[in-house]
């Protein structure tokens, strides 16, 4: 039997043709130079908000259960995986994440390690987002924690160096990067680990998350 | 997915190299305990800026045991604190208790007149060193 219909006019063929009609009429009737702009969306809508604080409360109810545990986080697990698939939102929870930090435990000196530290690892997952791959997000989230020590001996460069010039705040630096260097290789294993388990479980639950929020 | 392989790759090769570089450099400087009979002095400067001063002869090859030894010897030097995952936070010496929580102060340890770089459990005794405990209170 033979359709009534010719080919671009079954079901999805006529919304395809319907949309493009439309958008071309769309696009006659806008500006040229506004042809380009994205379209503007609430940023700040009360889901999106709701949903910052579920992804903070995460990381910290996870960071607090593990805290038993010596350099074994799921922080940086939380946030590359929330970096890959809630985007832009990421953006507010690494300050608000920081900030009830500095809340919670004090505002000391690991609290200025973490006002770089975390916001560089959203930076480069968010570079490498569209190459991500549960190997290529352990050994980022590896090297970041193989990394950590030496990041977070920044600021001791700076204490050295108000009290003995830059020689004295290099070695102090690198005393204490160096001291903890057991440590770093205890936190890099324990991230590669975490993130080769949980890579596919919560990508299959935030990928769902994603389908409920896009319906 | 050619250039994804390619990416991963070269990130194993990073962490791959990370990994060597870090080992070595704690393999060659990492704190070196010393063997043998060492004279070294611990001192003690608490919150009213009185020093106490303590000769020790010890085998001990970190602080701590040497500070048990002195503990165990006789002295008036007593010292407690709380083991955490890094080692020992001493807390309160010769009866003087600062902790941070509570008093707003810590025991800074200072080896040969400069700060001290680890905690009385990984800081080497080397001969002739001077380790001085001082109260300082949190500005």
């Amino acid at each position: 039997m033979h359709s009534l219909w010719p080919t671009e006019m079954t079901t999805s063929g006529s919304m395809k043709q319907y949309n493009k009609d439309l958008s071309e009429q769309q696009s006659e009737q806008t500006p040229p130079e506004k042809r380009h702009e994205p379209k503007k969306k609430q940023r700040f809508s009360a889901r999106s908000i709701a949903q910052i604080g579920l992804m903070v409360a995460v990381i910290e109810v996870s960071k607090f259960a593990l805290s038993g545990l010596p350099n074994i986080e799921l922080t940086s697990f939380w946030l590359i995986m929330f970096t890959l698939y809630f985007g832009w939102q990421v953006v507010a929870v690494v300050p608000v994440f920081i900030l009830l930090e500095g809340a919670i435990y004090g505002i000391q000196l690991w609290w200025i390690m973490y006002l770089y530290a975390w916001p560089l690892l959203v930076l480069i997952v968010w570079l490498l987002r569209k190459k991500a791959s549960m190997i290529l997000m352990a050994v980022i989230s590896g090297i970041f924690g193989l990394c950590f020590g030496a990041l977070c001996a920044i600021p001791y460069f700076f204490i050295g160096l108000s009290s003995g010039g830059v020689a004295s705040g290099w070695t102090t630096a690198v005393t204490w990067w160096i001291a903890g260097i057991p440590w770093d290789f205890v936190h890099c294993i324990g991230n590669v680990v975490i993130m080769l388990v949980l890579y596919h479980p919560i990508s299959f639950v935030l990928k769902k998350v994603g389908q409920l929020h896009s319906d | 997915m050619k250039n994804q392989k390619k990416i991963i790759i070269i990130a194993v090769c990073i962490l791959a190299a990370l990994i060597a570089v870090f080992a070595i450099v704690y393999a060659v400087k990492k704190p070196a305990a010393q063997a043998g009979q060492k004279d070294i002095t611990i001192e003690v400067t608490g919150s009213a800026g009185d020093t106490t001063e303590y000769e020790l002869i010890t085998d001990a090859e970190f602080l701590k045991d040497a500070m048990d030894e002195l503990v165990a010897n006789g002295s008036d030097f007593t010292y407690s604190g709380t083991d955490g995952d890094y080692g020992i936070m001493v807390e309160i010496i010769n009866g003087e208790s600062a902790i941070y929580e509570k008093d707003g102060a810590y025991w800074a340890l200072y080896v040969n007149g400069e700060y001290g770089q680890y905690g009385a459990d990984a800081q080497p005794v080397a001969d002739g060193d001077d380790y001085l405990w001082k109260y300082e209170a949190v500005q």
